[in-house]
């Protein structure tokens, strides 16, 4: 379906009106109940009728009412007019996204008979209502405000509490009033050795080495905290919790999957911004409109471009073909991904259909579906692809700033020029022009309209320039040498100042080779037309210009006209596209058509003066001056993936359960209404996408969601289990949160702390709260199983990275470079490939159609969704691999050697081995197992073999056992 | 039809305390299975079939010169047609295509003579133990969209694979071996997407047995054996580990409830079972020289069909071993996958030569050995082929036409279900989608399509989205 059956639906509810009154006869009757009424009860009524299991697409076609009200997309009927009728469409099984019924198409006698019976009046005696009541309900946004989540955080004073010796901070207090209110009791502190470990794998995800162990056990804990959060290794531990909820990944996956060569500045960017504890208002504004942020310094232009690849690197399927489902399925993505992230809303609900549990109605959807849909994030093509900008460092950025302004001089000086030529009756042109082509040439500004030449179209793929044929405008026109096709398009996009109709005619130079079946795409107001072009034929305007056609244009939304190769059987030339409104076509037809001119006026004998002269001169120098220099024009080397605001922003319809061609009415662009104070109206975006409005509402203070949502996100990874339990979901299928005072409190001190992670962190740290052991009391577990109170510190499973990180650090070979590209070599595909590297985990390339197997079987975060609250399994294949994997087993064996190389004695080794993998000592009954072990593996101790052996196999079990995967 | 029980065998495979070498004292083996999401669950109502078997065959194999016999398109060979373009560039525009007749002959085969291209001769010999779909059409028109959707339901979401699904739905009886196990499957065209579990607990999951390119005689499943250790050795090894676990555990577990440690150390009970258990069923050394023959394994005069018999023969011996969901993948890594022939039809031979005496053969092995009954096995690609050439020979994708071979569990053998226009261009009679295939299978095993969900993010999702129609006419 496309635009006009949203207009018919409009023409549609008049004319139902109308013939409302009109009384049927005997035959329209009888036609209706021995041949309709059958046909609809045999072919329709298993879907839409008050009887069916599960009515579909809200229509019902078993009363008269029913098709009269119609189903989501509309009336079925025009009375009278089966061409209008959208129940004659689908039957006909013309219109690919439209047929019924799904299983095959009708009989062409029956299809015949609803036809007949459409163009005599669709005469229906069928009593009975529209809508099968309870279906949608209407969304009550004053009532939906009412939502704890919804309401902006409120600064909350901590509550009293019977026993004051506990507590260390106000944290303690809410936490401690939970449990007492309960009768349950806190567990007591746990040791400085296991605080130790704690914090360090927490901030930095290294173990302690022992030394380090021995240092701080005796040192504040407070210290402690001061020095990790100013280690390096603080951002590359966080900045991975960020990129598991920026779902961050070095290349799509899914189909074909394209690599994302770059992304790794996204991730450097994001470890840089925790290290450096940017605030996270700019955190989170820097990556939804980071490109659209004023700025001081090339660097920071650098920074806020590289953080728009939140949005540029989801999972995106480049090869789908239906390029329009493509782009709204790129929308789809960057709204779900940024509501859970930043809101904790699941807003992709709303594509389809009001949000069925939260107050977020489809119009919320699309309002921002515009804002998105105004940012360009693929190019289009078979494969389309992402979008990349340059990088500005200080002194590209001030040769460009150079070159920008020099740009802008010159070409303002040329345009004078060229007026002033054109006022002394002279053809304006350009040195190129006339120095190759001369006769061949239409300069731009003798022609009228709207003139956009090939030089400001966006291309893509491969384009020769030529002057070789007539006629052409301005310098040059461009082809595709014939080869090869598909790759290369060229988009015209007008800036259509005054709404109307205008005539659309392209320019090329015909020949030959050229192609027969060149399509054009017309964006225009009542939707794309394609017009197909022979370059063989002369054109017949002028020679020069060809009519595409008139159409409908508005200002505020997106015109183009839109040139393929695709499929073509000859060169293709692209030249120049003019737009002609009315009145313009209206003063042409009063001038005497320009007979078809082989060559351009010569100037004649009375403007050989000596100002013609200097003028064309002056031209000529201009001209030149500016082509030099756009030659010289400064190129950035780094780039980075971006997003960019489309050339013509503008509102999106409605798509009627989410089917991309089922168009509703025009949404403005908006943000999500129950999140904001009732009567808000809805934001003016002037210029731009709008993508900068909505980084500024999330960003705010007064959102009542952003920082409530990332306050407990940190929670999380402190916890294991965030105050709201669902981090990715505060909405109404998410959990309550367990402390939501505790969260408002610390929600209001983020934000007086300007947005400052390292506060916070440090701020829950330092309760009594964080101290606590994971020590076990059957009673108070009896009365608060899931520890929701927290009496006791959850024991943690550690997290993919952390166990690939310490087995790597035990062993002495882990790398701990910083930063930078570190896929080895780009092939292709992202499939197979090898992962060799010592580095970190969080520089690990992260593939979506390859994982690092240890990832891949501890629950890392699936690189397609928003991850706030990774899995925490127990399965065998994890088991499989830490009995057999080759990289534990390699890793045991060098821990061993290293061992081997700096200790002698059996029972100093068992004790560092200890202290290396688990960070404590062994108990006596351990050290007894261990001892007993050795020796049996290798009873001769002078087979040094055989020794190493058993010390690996030793290690190994370590690796394998509970205390080195857990935390306490 | 009687409902599943639970068979003694079927007791002692699921029964996780007192078989390991740990017995778990306090906790008893309901308990035990209530915390293994594996546990074979209830299905919804009385299932007909146990288990599948999806026989992939990637890149689109084209109906037309195989199973959808079309008499008009052999009489309009050459013919010009309209054509409406589904691709990037051609997107909804009109163009002529000439009409290409099928490669190979058709010849007539089993009771009701049906159908089939020479180039299956040995599937063709089974047309009365499966059921044609002629009307199936599914979604996207490139490969890997088209892929995910036959895999998940969805051409560019994250959803679920279909086995993870039926995993989730169903569990699995044999805890020894994984409940879902793709065989050799490519990493390109979708990829791991295709065995994902995507927002469904891990433990769902795919378990992958080899990959694409790689011989299915060097097939298995990773860390099961330890490459480094004899197994005597691993067993003091995993003896030592266990009693480090032990230790470790009394001194920071605080007793009953305090299950998370018990659970870990169970999962190497668990692991270890496992190793012990699955080598033996990717090893086919102890099969017969008569079996190996009917898959065609080990044929010195014809090594085409060895590689891929070994595929169906271990499709087979999980099949007895009660895997849940067992595919067998077609495929390889190229950017045009294996049946993807756009400009060389006669390529087709080389593939149908590979697959059509194992597929043959299983399918005789599990009617054999009573296995057909209670298994689905499903034959078929992501899309079909163009009744229309592209360049000189060959034929572009068709989503909106093509078929697929349903056998065993539940489904009327020797049916012809649904058609294709007259030259097999587009389905029009009883219309089969991909979503209502699913469906349909979900339903033989007893699960309602329209129920069996999983809440993420806020909303329940099914594998069938709102769509999805039991084909209840296919079923015996």
């Amino acid at each position: 379906m496309n635009r006009t059956a949203f207009v018919m639906t409009v023409a549609t509810l008049l004319i139902t009106a109308s013939f409302a009154g009109a009384a049927p006869s005997q035959t329209n009757i009888d036609f209706f109940e021995k041949k309709v009424r059958p046909i609809l009860v045999k072919r329709c009524y298993e879907c839409h009728a008050e009887t069916a299991k599960k009515v579909k697409g809200g229509l019902l076609l078993d009363t008269r009412a029913g098709w009269q009200k119609g189903g989501d997309s509309g009336p079925s009927l025009v009375p009278g007019k089966p061409d209008e009728s959208l129940l004659i469409t689908a039957v006909r099984y013309r219109e690919e996204d439209y047929e019924m019924p799904p299983k095959g198409k009708l009989p062409n006698a029956e299809i015949a008979v609803l036809e007949q019976w459409v163009k005599d009046g669709a005469v229906d005696p069928r009593e009975g209502k529209a809508m099968i009541t309870g279906g949608a309900k209407e969304i009550d946004l004053a009532k939906g405000r009412q939502f704890w989540s919804f309401k902006v955080p409120k600064k909350t004073a901590p509550p009293s509490i019977r026993d004051t010796s506990w507590v260390r901070s106000d944290i303690d207090r809410f936490i401690l009033a939970k449990l007492e209110s309960r009768n349950l009791r806190p567990a007591r502190d746990a040791d400085q050795q296991t605080l130790v470990r704690r914090a360090f794998l927490t901030l930095t995800g290294l173990p302690p080495t022992p030394k380090q162990t021995d240092e701080w056990s005796s040192r504040p804990f407070a210290d402690l905290i001061d020095h990790l959060l100013a280690s390096k290794h603080y951002g590359e531990r966080w900045g991975r919790h960020w990129l598991d909820v920026a779902r961050f990944a070095e290349s799509s996956g899914g189909g074909r999957s394209l690599m994302f060569k770059n992304a790794w500045r996204f991730r450097d960017y994001v470890i840089d911004a925790y290290n450096g504890d940017k605030p996270f208002d700019q955190f989170a504004r820097e990556q939804i409109a980071g490109d659209l942020l004023p700025y001081d310094s090339p660097k920071q232009r650098a920074e806020q471009l590289t953080a728009t690849g939140f949005l540029a690197l989801g999972p995106t399927n480049y090869e789908l073909q239906d390029k329009e489902t493509l782009r709204m399925e790129v929308i789809d993505e960057q709204i779900s991904t940024m509501g859970r992230t930043f809101m904790g809303m699941t807003l992709g609900c709303a594509r389809c259909h009001e949000h069925k549990s939260d107050p977020i109605p489809t119009e919320d959807y699309y309002a921002l579906a515009g804002i998105f849909g105004s940012t360009q994030t693929i190019k289009p093509g078979n494969v389309s692809s992402y979008i990349e900008q340059p990088l500005p460092n200080e002194k590209e950025h001030a040769a460009k700033e150079q070159y920008d302004r020099q740009a802008k001089q010159l070409t303002a000086k040329l345009e004078t020029a060229n007026k002033r030529l054109k006022d002394l009756g002279g053809m304006p042109e350009t040195a190129t022009a006339k120095r190759v082509a001369g006769s061949k040439s239409r300069p731009i500004t003798s022609l009228p309209g709207i003139v956009i030449d090939e030089t400001s179209a966006k291309l893509t793929g491969k384009w020769t320039k030529s002057v070789h044929s007539a006629y052409f405008v301005n310098d040059n026109y461009i082809h595709d040498s014939g080869q090869p096709k598909g790759a290369n398009t060229a988009v015209f996009e007008p800036k259509i100042t005054e709404g109307g109709i205008y005539e659309v005619r392209m320019s090329y130079s015909p020949g030959s080779n050229r192609t027969t079946n060149l399509r054009v795409k017309i964006d225009h107001q009542d939707g794309p037309t394609i017009v197909t072009v022979n370059q063989v034929k002369t054109p017949p305007i002028d020679d020069t210009f060809i009519s595409l056609g008139r159409y409908r244009f508005e200002a505020d939304t997106r015109s183009a006209v839109t040139i393929s190769n695709k499929g073509t059987d000859g060169v293709i030339i692209v030249d120049a596209v003019q737009f002609l409104s009315e009145p313009v076509l209206a003063k042409l037809s009063k001038i005497k058509p320009v007979r078809a001119i082989p060559a351009p006026p010569k100037p004649t004998n009375k403007n050989r003066n000596k100002a013609f002269r200097e003028a064309t001169a002056l031209v000529k120098k201009l001209d030149k001056q500016l082509k030099d220099l756009k030659k010289k024009a400064p190129k950035s080397k780094a780039v980075a993936m971006s997003v960019t605001d489309e050339a013509k922003p503008a509102d999106e319809r409605v798509r009627i359960r989410g089917v991309v061609r089922n168009l509703g009415p025009v949404v403005p662009r908006g943000f999500i209404t129950v999140a904001q104070p009732a009567g808000t109206p809805p934001p003016k975006i002037e210029t731009g996408s709008g993508r900068l409005h909505l980084a500024n509402w999330i960003a705010s203070p007064n959102n009542p969601l952003t920082a409530r949502v990332y306050v407990n996100r940190v929670w999380r990874h402190l916890f294991g289990v965030g105050i709201v339990p669902t981090p990715d979901n505060m909405g109404e299928t998410g959990r309550r949160p367990t402390h939501p005072k505790l969260l408002d409190f610390l929600a209001h001190q983020f934000i007086a702390d300007g947005w400052s992670t390292k506060k916070l962190i440090r701020r829950i740290m330092l309760s009594r709260t964080y101290l606590m052991s994971t020590d076990f009391d059957s009673t108070t577990a009896a009365a608060d199983p899931e520890n929701q109170y927290l009496w006791r510190f959850n024991r943690q499973r550690l997290e993919a990275e952390v166990i690939r990180d310490a087995i790597l650090f035990a062993s002495g070979k882990l790398d701990l470079t910083g930063g930078g590209l570190t896929i080895r070599k780009f092939s292709t595909y992202d499939l197979g490939y090898t992962f060799n590297t010592v580095r970190r985990s969080v520089y690990v390339p992260a593939f979506r159609n390859s994982m690092l197997e240890l990832f891949e079987v501890f629950d890392f975060a699936n690189p397609n969704l928003v991850i706030g609250d990774r899995n925490t399994s127990t399965l065998p294949t994890q088991s499989l691999y830490m009995m057999n994997s080759p990289f534990v087993i390699e890793q045991s064996r060098h821990t061993a050697q290293r061992l081997f190389n700096e200790i002698s004695d059996d029972t100093a080794r068992l004790e560092l081995a200890y202290r290396r993998i688990l960070c404590r000592k062994p108990t006596s009954g351990e050290r007894a197992l261990a001892a007993r072990y050795i020796r049996e593996f290798s009873p001769d101790d002078s087979k040094t073999d055989d020794k190493l052996e058993a010390w690996s196999s030793f290690c190994h079990s370590l690796f394998a056992s509970l205390d080195f995967r857990y935390m306490n | 039809m009687t409902p599943m029980s639970t068979s003694r065998r079927d007791m002692l495979k699921t029964a996780a305390c007192g078989i390991g070498s740990l017995a778990l004292a306090g906790l008893c083996a309901d308990q035990a299975r209530a915390a293994n999401p594996l546990s074979p669950k209830k299905p919804h109502h009385t299932p007909r079939a146990k288990r599948v078997i999806f026989i992939f065959m990637q890149g689109g194999p084209s109906h037309v010169d195989t199973f959808d016999y079309k008499p008009k398109l052999i009489k309009g060979d050459g013919r010009d047609i309209d054509f409406k373009g589904v691709r990037f560039g051609t997107f909804g525009k009109m163009s002529k295509r000439k009409l290409m007749k099928p490669l190979w002959g058709f010849k007539q085969y089993g009771e009701r003579g049906a159908y089939v291209s020479d180039l299956f001769p040995h599937m063709a010999q089974h047309v009365d133990d499966y059921c044609m779909i002629h009307s199936m059409h599914t979604e996207g028109v490139a490969h890997g969209p088209s892929t995910l959707f036959m895999h998940t339901g969805a051409t560019n979401q994250i959803r679920p694979s279909v086995g993870s699904w039926i995993t989730y739905g169903l569990g699995t009886v044999n805890q020894n071996l994984p409940g879902f196990v793709t065989i050799n499957p490519s990493a390109s065209k979708g990829g791991p997407r295709n065995y994902s579990n995507a927002f469904l607990p891990t433990i769902y999951q795919g378990t992958t047995v080899g990959r694409a390119g790689q011989p299915a005689s060097k097939a298995t499943i990773n860390n099961i054996t330890n490459t480094r250790l004899s197994g005597k050795v691993q067993k003091k090894q995993f003896e030592f580990l266990q009693s480090l676990n032990r230790e470790q555990m009394q001194r920071t577990s605080g007793g009953p409830g305090d299950d998370q440690l018990d659970a870990t150390i169970e999962s190497f009970e668990l692991a270890w079972r496992m190793q012990m258990n699955a080598p033996g069923v990717l090893n086919i050394s102890g099969e017969s020289k008569k079996t190996l023959e009917l898959y065609g394994i080990n044929d010195p005069r014809n090594k085409h069909t060895d590689d891929f018999g070994r595929q169906c023969l271990l499709a087979r011996r999980m099949a007895e071993n009660d895997v849940r969901y067992i595919q067998i993948n077609y495929s390889d890594e190229s950017t045009t996958p294996r049946w993807d022939q756009h400009s060389n039809m006669p390529k087709h031979a080389d593939h149908a030569r590979a697959v059509d005496k194992p597929v043959a053969g299983l399918i005789a092995d599990l009617k054999q050995r009573g296995l057909l009954d209670d298994t689905i096995v499903w034959w078929g690609g992501e899309f079909g082929r163009t009744p229309f050439s592209q360049g000189k020979n060959g034929r572009d994708h068709n989503p909106r036409g093509f078929t697929v071979l349903l056998a065993g569990g539940g489904i009327k053998p020797g049916l012809a279900y649904g058609e294709t226009d007259d030259i097999g261009h587009k389905a029009v009679t009883d219309k089969v989608h991909m979503h209502d295939l699913h469906a349909t299978i979900l339903h033989l095993l007893g699960l309602d399509h329209e129920k069996l969900t999983y809440r993420f993010s806020g909303r329940d999702f099914r594998l069938t989205d709102l769509y999805g129609r039991v084909v209840h006419e296919i079923f015996a």
